[in-house]
């Protein structure tokens, strides 16, 4: 099971990329893989590929701003939440999905 | 609507008109800072080389409303939004509703879009939807509504808000310098921060520095403050925390309120409090002192641009001295409860 997230805050130099690094560090201390695509001043970086979306089990949007090129996740399973969230709480985040998911 | 999604359009602007802000407000002060000072305000008539400086960073600073309103019509409607949005942005600024307008103007372009690509146009329409019908309806529909109708009651309101400013009394100054310095504070760089110093950035457009004055204290306070307390009892802090502490107090000098997180994340409820009734005395004293900023940004750094400059120094230190004494106080008494 792998998570894709997207993470974005309004001025896009702290807090998306302290989201982005409690979301993957938490992923590896649970073992669940997680890939973080950052939406921030400097614009989309480490985009998230087609087969990466395509082949992840669910979405995690942490974002305080509507999120760019939000169509490719269509259909998925998407979990919108706060970056502030992702900073304070990741484990109880990722924890709640991978319940949902049942594994 | 969920309030959520509002303030996400919402924020979806600011995040790109931050840039704008920064390139025009720190260009404008560079200039200002050189220029010979005059009781008519900066005299560029022998520096041909700082009013060029100037005039690029107004250019820059006059995308400001534009930009905000394209965007949050963006964060709305997507890309058809950002024509009407700009226009209307653009026209607020010229019927002087400033940046309230611009919110309006955006939240207006962008809904009315919103509806427009709901339709279900005959399929030879298609094609000239988003390039012909789009643009030019909701550019005409907003500019209608910002020019006659909408305009000149939020010229009038913020005339009033800027008026309201200026002849504030001491009691009133008091308030909003706890306000603007509890925001500033509360989310260290979060959307509630960014709300105080948007209105501190649009304040300076409008030739009143003393709004940006108080924030650009609240700002480098956080940092400045926690840093100063993991020097003041090296014994009641972790390893990790001194390290926080120094790149605290390096975050705070250049005016990053974000460096305060790492303190915030790990023990909110006493953080928090301390750290905006910290910023609310800085505010509070550079608003009594009458300290102004010209740049839209904050912390020591910007010293050179700002008015009062021994205030705006005093309601630093203040600030640092209240957030440092206090936290000290508290970890005290929490190890002293820990050990009984």
């Amino acid at each position: 099971m792998t998570i894709v997230a997207v993470t974005a805050c309004p001025t896009g130099i702290a807090h998306t990329y302290m989201a982005a690094e409690q979301l993957e560090k938490t992923g590896k201390k649970l073992g669940i893989p997680v890939r973080v695509e950052t939406q921030g001043a400097m614009g989309i970086e480490n985009e998230l590929s087609p087969e990466e979306i395509r082949d992840a089990a669910a979405v995690v949007l942490a974002v305080g701003i509507p999120v760019q090129k939000r169509e490719r996740f269509e259909g998925k399973k998407v979990y919108e939440i706060s970056p502030g969230e992702a900073i304070k709480n990741p484990e109880a985040v990722l924890l709640k999905i991978k319940n949902d998911l049942g594994s | 609507m969920k309030a959520n999604r509002l303030k996400q359009f919402l924020l979806s602007g600011v995040s790109y008109a931050i840039p704008f802000v920064a390139s025009g407000g720190i260009l404008i002060a560079i200039s200002i800072a050189f220029a010979p000072m005059t009781a008519k305000g900066p005299d560029f008539s022998n520096a041909p080389f700082l009013k060029l400086i100037n005039d690029i960073g107004s250019a820059a600073f006059a995308f400001l409303i534009p930009v905000l309103s394209g965007y949050i019509a963006f964060g709305i409607a997507d890309r058809p939004g950002l024509v009407p949005g700009f226009v209307g942005g653009y026209i607020a600024g010229q019927v002087g509703a400033g940046f309230l307008g611009g919110i309006v103007s955006g939240l207006l372009a962008g809904f009315l879009v919103f509806w427009i690509k709901k339709l279900k146009p005959p399929r030879y329409l298609r094609p000239i939807m988003p390039i012909l019908v789009i643009p030019v309806l909701s550019s005409l529909v907003v500019g209608f509504v910002m020019f006659k109708i909408i305009g000149a009651p939020i010229r009038d309101l913020m005339a009033a808000i800027q008026h309201w400013l200026t002849i504030m009394n001491t009691g009133n100054q008091v308030i909003l310098g706890i306000i603007l310095g509890s925001m500033i504070a509360f989310d260290m760089g979060g959307p509630v921060n960014k709300v105080a110093f948007f209105f501190g950035a649009a304040m300076i457009q409008k030739g009143n520095f003393a709004v940006m004055g108080a924030c650009a204290a609240a700002i480098c306070i956080p940092p400045l403050g926690l840093g100063l307390a993991t020097l003041l009892n090296r014994r009641l802090w972790t390893e990790q925390e001194k390290e926080a502490g120094l790149a605290a107090l390096a975050m705070g000098a250049i005016g990053i309120t974000e460096g305060a997180i790492p303190f915030a994340a790990a023990d909110p409820l006493r953080v928090i409090p301390v750290i905006m009734v910290g910023s609310s005395v800085g505010s509070v004293i550079a608003m009594l002192g009458k300290v102004g900023d010209h740049a839209p940004h904050g912390g020591p750094i910007v010293l050179p641009v700002v008015d009062h400059r021994l205030i705006y120094c005093l309601a630093i230190v203040a600030g640092m001295i209240t957030v440092a004494l206090l936290m000290t106080f508290i970890k005290k008494r929490l190890n002293r409860s820990r050990s009984q």
